[in-house]
């Protein structure tokens, strides 16, 4: 958004559903008020202007978030927004999980949306709210409504310096009409925006009070687990269990779907159990699938060249081309692996289910216990009837508890329909807790990828052609290419491999930015240029180049380094954020690789809180850390062949390095910051190793290669 | 053959109380704590011990809750993160509150227990010394960075605070 794009904004027709893309959210969200704010009869201990936001006569500010909290912040970053245009004191600011109601949309928190999402929506119930209150003032006071202003939970008479406080104004602002307008505030005037405010759910995750889905204990709760057949697809066919059913406390063993359900009077019991069946699977028909054999078909298919995905220029130049790098590029699959195992309390009847479940999105997990919950005639009676416009029947409650942690796996509700078809079976409150094992084996993995990448450069050097052939297993996509380079061509070949696979921390972007920002670094070495350089040369985009500037600055790039060790630099695009990474690692004798400090630099536009940014981009290193240093996971006979973290490993204290964040000054819009550190840090440290031993990384995990 | 088919009564000393529970006799504590005494800030990630979520202190030491049977701690006075302190005053929590240790949190009773267990031993931990206490506590948001500086802040205030 351009300054004066900006400015032409700050007056905000708030009804106005053109002023911004969440205005048709808006114009839902007055219609929809839990407590009518035009309503003049009403004399309400309450102000509720909207669905985001009520102050109660104590003056505490309640603000509804949408957003699951897995540890990114949500539920203090989003408060932030509201609270800097409400002019509320942020210690007066509660927060409570926005309820399943269609005023919110579908509920689901991903893709490092959440600011972009609520940036608008958030900054203008805050605005509305404060417009009211003030003009609350001014009828109280009969002055004039420019001579006030909000401040620190208070309204203040600018002249005479009186002032009542929110909690003195609330009856009064819930008898006016909403405002026609309300003027935003500009980053020049914000107080908690862009200060690195504490975390709201920090406390209670130090005291061991914080509850997560695992958490949940209702009265007179049954612990269930779920034992999945071995091989992807399989299901049960027999069960013994003569076994398990010895076991004290052991209370119903049946099957679902697609697993077997233990159900007994503690977790330990019901697992204890499942691990005591006999069970008799049918393996389906992925005996056969293997890690090499799906390396193989994407091979295959990336030779093939399938859907051109971007091209200009004509890459066939490259054939006749002396000065020529070929490479493929290979990465395998990752489990998300987040250190809560994936778990649901259900309780479920004929007319209701009520879901306590720490889910990514409360939205899919309803129509999920919907589907698995209701008899089939009810649940395409319910879609017809929505589908013809008739009000939702309020049947499944969804309470969305903290997040131990998701990186996508929690987009998935898989355990939510187990949960929900064994509380069925079982009646009264089920909880449901996978093992280690099942969640490691049941994951929705990031896809396995294979890069065929050629590329030439001319006589002076610098790259003429670029050709990338992508092939993975599932839904694989690429990114925007950002450097000027003559000819080039992006295929993207989807491969259909029955592995679920499903979205995983910076989704595509981590196995495109490897191939490209390492491939980038080997044609750069062909063409004896320093890779910095080559790409401040040849990227257009002012914003990358910034935070490539600023990384390779902060890195000491052009600097001396002691003796043993080496830079490698990478930079991507992603969720509306910049990032650039430079790794500097130390390589023993023995090819073991040490990284010693990750340089970040990002630009994710306005910062909401600075602390959450650089946090977000310390858990990013080392969660590419781990991707690129450790195993991933491995198929044989259709079976995962990691069942744990002894041997899907990841990032331990001793191998983190220094994460330093960089944070570019920016009055853009406000962008993702969960996801878009991931991307650089592969390339980066792969780039270190080129750099080292001039052996170029070309799969991933890169400590497998180095030790080959 | 019996082993994990029978009930046992466990007599047990957690956070300065005394308790009576019956599980099957070879139950870990962590299912003990969780499912019996209802002290959720233990948690629950890998069941064999690799990760340290499930962390606690048995006469100062810290254990692996999930794969010790509690029948084989009557004897020791167990401390749970709902037990460090009374209101999140040991130095640990206090530092992991100013350096925004957690990040979604899971791990952090562990992370924290464990650290509580170091500095008993070792009042002024160098990186070594804290590589090698917390190397097997696993966080997979990525918070070790900031549970290292938290260690430090917190035994530079027990130290000023004697």
């Amino acid at each position: 958004m351009s300054k004066l794009d900006y400015d032409r904004r700050r007056f905000l027709k708030v009804s106005s559903a053109s002023v911004f893309g969440a205005g048709l959210v808006l114009a839902m969200t007055w219609e929809d008020l839990p407590a009518k704010a035009n309503d003049n009869s009403k004399i309400s201990s309450r102000f509720q202007p909207n669905a985001w936001l009520k102050i109660d006569d104590d003056g505490s500010v309640t603000v509804y978030v949408v957003e699951s909290e897995m540890g990114q912040g949500s539920t203090s970053l989003m408060p932030m927004i509201l609270a800097e245009e409400l002019e509320v004191a942020w210690q007066d600011i509660k927060v409570e999980r926005a309820p399943l109601k269609p005023v919110y949309g579908y509920q689901y928190t991903g893709g490092s949306a959440s600011i972009r999402k609520g940036w608008a929506t958030l900054r203008s119930a805050g605005a509305v709210a404060r417009e009211m209150l003030i003009s609350a003032a001014v009828q109280q006071w009969a002055v004039n409504h420019q001579d006030c202003y909000a401040d620190n939970s208070y309204i203040i008479h600018q002249t005479s310096g009186k002032k009542l406080s929110f909690a003195e104004l609330i009856s009064t602002a819930a008898s006016l009409p909403l405002p026609e307008h309300v003027r935003l505030k500009i980053p020049e005037e914000y107080k908690i925006l862009g200060r690195a405010v504490p975390r709201l759910d920090i406390p209670q995750k130090v005291d061991g009070s914080a509850q997560f889905g695992i958490d949940v204990q209702l009265p007179d709760t049954l612990y269930a687990t779920t034992v999945h057949c071995p091989v992807i697809g399989g299901k049960p066919k027999k069960i013994d269990d003569t076994q398990a059913k010895a076991i004290s406390g052991v209370r119903h063993i049946f099957p679902i779907d697609n697993a077997v359900a233990v159900v007994a009077e503690d977790t330990w019991t019901s697992m204890k159990a499942a691990g005591s069946l006999d069970i008799e699977w049918d393996n389906g028909s992925n005996v056969t699938l293997n890690s090499k054999k799906i390396r193989q078909q994407l091979q295959q298919s990336a030779n093939k060249a399938g859907k051109t995905n971007y091209q200009h220029g004509d890459i066939s130049k490259i054939l006749n081309s002396s000065n020529k790098v070929s490479a493929s590029y290979d990465l395998p699959f990752q489990a998300h692996a987040p250190m809560e195992p994936m778990n649901c309390t259900a309780v479920v009847d004929d007319e209701r289910c009520e879901l306590w479940v720490p889910t990514q999105s409360p939205s899919a997990a309803k129509n999920t216990a919907i589907k698995y919950g209701f008899s089939k005639v009810s649940y395409y009676m319910d879609k017809v009837s929505s589908k013809l416009g008739f009000a939702e029947r309020d049947r499944v409650d969804v309470h969305t508890t903290l997040l131990g942690g998701g990186f996508g796996r929690r987009l998935k509700q898989d355990y939510v329909a187990e949960a929900v078809q064994i509380a069925k079976e079982v009646g009264g409150p089920v909880k449901l807790v996978w093992s280690r094992q099942e969640d490691m084996r049941n994951d929705f993995y990031h896809p396995q990828t294979f890069h065929l990448m050629e590329g030439s450069i001319d006589a002076d050097g610098k790259p003429l052609t670029w050709w990338h052939r992508l092939s993975g297993v599932g839904k694989v996509g690429a990114a925007k290419f950002p450097y000027e380079i003559p000819n080039v061509k992006i295929d993207i070949e989807k491969v259909d491999i029955p592995v679920p696979t499903g979205p995983w921390r910076s989704v595509s972007h981590h196995y495109y930015a490897f191939a490209q920002e390492t491939f980038f670094d080997e044609l750069a070495y062909l063409g004896k240029q320093d890779p910095l350089t080559l790409r401040l040369d040849l990227i257009k985009d002012s914003r990358l180049r910034g935070v490539l500037e600023l990384a390779a600055d902060k890195a000491g790039w052009s600097k001396a380094l002691p003796e043993g060790h080496f830079l490698g630099v990478a930079a991507h695009f992603s969720f509306g954020t910049y990032v650039a990474e430079v790794v500097e690692i130390a390589l023993d004798e023995n090819a073991q690789i040490q990284v010693l400090r990750v340089v970040v630099a990002i630009d994710c536009g306005i910062v909401i809180n600075p602390d959450v940014v650089r946090a977000q981009m310390e858990g990013s290193v080392v969660f590419g850390l781990s991707a690129a240093l450790k195993g991933g996971i491995s198929i044989e006979e259709g079976r995962i062949q990691q069942s744990n973290y002894h041997d899907f490993s990841i990032l331990q204290m001793h191998e983190m390095p220094v994460v330093e964040t960089y944070i570019m000054e920016s009055n853009e819009s406000p962008q993702g910051i969960g996801e878009p550190g991931v991307p650089p840090l592969a390339p980066a440290l792969a780039n270190a190793v080129f750099a080292a031993t001039r052996v170029p990384i070309r799969s991933l995990p890169l400590s497998i290669q180095l030790k080959a | 053959m019996t082993k994990g088919r029978r009930m046992a009564r466990i007599k047990l000393n957690v956070n300065g109380e005394n308790h009576v529970v019956e599980v099957l006799n070879d139950t870990p504590l962590l299912w003990v704590l969780r499912d019996k005494l209802n002290l959720t800030g233990t948690k629950y990630a890998c069941g064999i011990g690799a990760c340290g979520a499930c962390a606690v202190l048995a006469d100062g030491e810290p254990i692996r809750s999930c794969v010790i049977p509690a029948i084989e701690l009557e004897n020791k006075a167990i401390i749970t993160i709902e037990g460090l302190s009374a209101d999140s005053s040991h130095a640990l929590q206090q530092a992991w509150i100013e350096l925004q240790v957690p990040q979604c949190g899971y791990c952090q009773s562990g992370q924290i227990l464990t650290a509580a267990a170091l500095l008993e031993k070792n009042p002024n931990p160098s990186d070594a010394d804290i590589n090698t206490a917390m190397s097997q506590v696993l966080c997979r948001c990525g918070t070790y960075q900031r549970v290292r500086a938290g260690i430090h802040l917190a035994a530079k205030r027990m130290k000023e605070e004697g």
